[in-house]
């Protein structure tokens, strides 16, 4: 049976050497045969993103996103419905079309904004994030109630088991502080700064006081999301035209890992007694990854870097919250397994024998689903500074890059992976949105017609630099 | 030649059957529906189209009650930003924009460009004068804009609360009405709107 996590390790590793080109190879050859998942177009996404090839980035989590969009729309008339037709499925949940959990669907429309910013499609980064804001909503609502049909069906079948009360399962995984205190497992403080950022950039300062506003609600007390609200009305005013507002954006390391981890757990349903049942565990990435604290600007000024987004923190907390419905399902499964089996093996002769065929097969497949999106960062990390528009050498942990800023706005990506560092080139941002220079306007001094002496504007071609991508070692 | 004719009449007797030669054609699948875009909305408690239609009614119909907005004839106005102080991503343009359409139409006010479509502005009037594509005599001149004589300003709050199965929403929307000479608040109103709704909403 096909292993999703040994496919991905090696995957990254060819990323962690600066071998993207076979990385992309590599993922094709694992996945043949037209009918592509939703986890296929995730990780090419990201590998292309890695490659700077943006626009076929964006091509092909669209794609992603129109499997998404199939599940939203599926997921609205089925609300509440979790456990349909689980006693009985025979086969576990790794055989279920893969969804994508919550927070991915969530990191999908934010990194589609980025490549969008990253090519200079302001517009259509403002799209993907409105997106974003209505997917949550969704999320929310279709969990509410998952959740109330979930208690609903545990009190009547009697199931009150939690992975505290699993013997062997790693409880502290899902139960540390960083994992408890977080508001859900999908919203992200970056997803909404980065709402706030592009919302500020095309003038919609209404629209981006509630991103910065959320950024702060989901990560209290960094000072980075409070200046971004506390100076909102300021900025504009205090930022020459000649200047950027440049958020650096480093993303550091892969998400974590999903394995399987099998434990008898007593089954009350029809008195069948214990049952092996498997679960699925995260574990942390390592890829030794640095997560560097600091950006450097022209070898003077080195600007904090604020870790406000852990990938690997929101996606326990989404297993966490997950949780619940896997151990319901799992022994609900394991429930109608045995008793199929059992039935099989009362019957004797060869009808036996299908049971003992069936005993076999329950014990191949059954083992919790490791799918999950791999290629997503273990942390993103922000900083933000004004800087004059024009090049600047930024340094982000032993790598260097001459990175060419312009507009009045630019976002520069960086993503650490092993030894290796991929830069983004930003394209232009956008030309100074608010009525900001009034140097533009140059009232007549003469009414009658004759000789207007306005300056020529100075031309302002508004061409898309090609992105540059350097793997640096 | 037999059949196509058969079927060009058929055709034809089908479409005066139906009278479509005065309707414009319908392309449907039977799954999407236009619905009323005045219908009470309230599939969440978050900011929705009612919540929308109704602060923009209510706060045009009281400003267009206001006597300094009409101490002068037609004055000017211009708009500047409402500010979003909730969490929810309310766009505020969208409530100023209804608002102003309906005072517009009303014939008593004019409207200036607002700051956010200043730029457009300052490029078409360069465009027309610097760049020696259009005629001097037909050009529009630069420095012959008009300030507005009074700008409205806004805020929206809210403050949500949950408890046990309840979550209440509540929305205080308040505009103001500023004499840019003066700097005198001329007129201000609010719009309350409470939501609450059960668990399974939120």
């Amino acid at each position: 049976m096909r292993s999703y996590d040994d496919e991905l390790k090696q995957t990254i590793d060819l990323v962690g050497k600066g071998q993207i080109d076979q990385a992309l190879t590599q993922h094709e050859s694992n996945n043949t045969g037209g009918d592509f998942d939703l986890l296929y177009y995730l990780e090419k996404g990201e590998l292309l993103r890695l490659n700077s090839q943006y626009n076929d980035s964006a091509s092909a989590w669209l794609l992603a996103d129109q499997k998404v969009n199939e599940w939203e729309n599926e997921a609205k008339i089925r609300a509440g419905a979790i456990l349909e037709n689980v006693g009985t499925v025979v086969l576990n949940d790794k055989t279920r079309r893969y969804d994508g959990h919550d927070y991915e669907k969530v990191m999908l429309s934010t990194r589609l904004a980025l490549d969008h910013v990253l090519t200079g499609d302001w517009n259509a980064a403002r799209t993907e994030i409105k997106k974003t804001h209505e997917r949550e909503a969704i999320i929310a609502e279709i969990n509410a109630k998952d959740t109330e049909a979930l208690e609903q069906e545990s009190k009547e079948k009697g199931i009150s088991t939690t992975f505290k009360d699993l013997n062997g399962y790693p409880v502290e995984t899902l139960n540390s502080a960083e994992v408890t205190t977080l508001k859900n497992g999908y919203q992200s403080a970056f997803s909404h700064y980065l709402a706030g950022f592009v919302y500020e950039a095309l003038n919609e300062q209404g629209l981006a006081s509630p991103g910065y506003r959320q950024a702060i609600e989901l990560r209290p007390d960094i000072k980075i999301l409070e200046d971004g609200l506390s100076t909102l009305e300021t900025r504009p005013g205090l930022r020459k035209s000649s200047e950027t507002d440049v958020l650096f954006v480093v993303e550091s390391g892969t998400a974590p890992t999903l394995n399987s981890i099998t434990i008898p757990v007593p089954v009350i349903v029809s008195n069948l007694g214990v049952i092996p049942i498997s679960f699925p565990v995260l574990h942390s990435d390592t890829s030794h990854t640095l997560q560097p604290s600091t950006v450097g600007i022209d070898g003077k000024n080195t600007l904090p870097l604020a870790a406000i987004t852990s990938l690997d923190t929101l996606s326990k907390r989404a297993l966490r919250d997950d949780m619940p419905g896997i151990i319901v399902r799992g022994i609900l499964r394991a429930a109608a397994k045995t008793l199929s089996q059992k039935a099989l093996m009362d019957q004797g002769g060869g009808v036996a024998l299908a049971g003992i065929a069936l005993n076999i097969a329950n014990v191949i497949t059954e083992s919790a689903d490791e799918r999950t999106w791999r290629m997503l960062p273990a942390t993103i990390s922000i900083a933000r500074m004004t800087l004059p528009s024009g090049k600047h050498d930024i340094a982000i942990g032993s790598s260097k890059q001459s990175i060419d800023i312009q507009g009045s706005h630019a976002i520069v990506v960086t993503r650490l992976l092993g030894n290796q560092t991929y830069w983004s080139q930003p394209a232009y941002g956008p030309q100074m949105p608010v009525y900001a220079a009034p140097a533009m306007i140059q009232p007549l001094k003469k009414v009658d017609g004759s000789a207007i002496n306005t300056p020529a504007k100075k031309s302002k071609k508004k061409k898309v630099k090609k992105p540059v991508h350097q793997a640096q070692g | 030649m037999y059949k196509t004719n058969n079927v060009f009449k058929a055709t034809a007797v089908a479409l005066l059957l139906s009278g479509c030669a005065t309707q414009s054609p319908t392309l449907s699948s039977g799954n999407v529906e236009y619905g009323d875009s005045k219908a009470v909305e309230s599939l969440t408690n978050e900011f929705g189209s009612t919540d929308l239609q109704t602060i923009a009614e209510s706060m045009a119909s009281s400003l267009l009650q206001s006597p300094a907005l009409f101490a002068k004839s037609r004055p000017l106005v211009t708009v500047a930003e409402v500010k979003n102080r909730t969490s929810e991503y309310i766009d505020t343009k969208s409530i100023t924009d209804s608002i102003r359409t309906k005072i517009i139409k009303s014939g008593m006010v004019r409207f200036a460009v607002d700051t956010s479509a200043m730029q457009t502005q300052v490029d078409e009037l360069s465009r027309q004068n610097q760049t020696g594509l259009y005629k001097k005599s037909k050009s529009k001149k630069m420095g012959n804009m008009e300030g507005a004589d009074f700008r409205i300003e806004g805020t929206i709050t809210s403050i949500v609360k949950r408890a046990d199965d309840v979550k209440d929403v509540y929305y205080k929307f308040s505009l103001q009405l500023v004499d840019i000479e003066s700097g005198t608040m001329e007129w201000a109103d609010e719009k309350e709107i409470r939501k609450t709704s059960n668990k399974s909403m939120f």
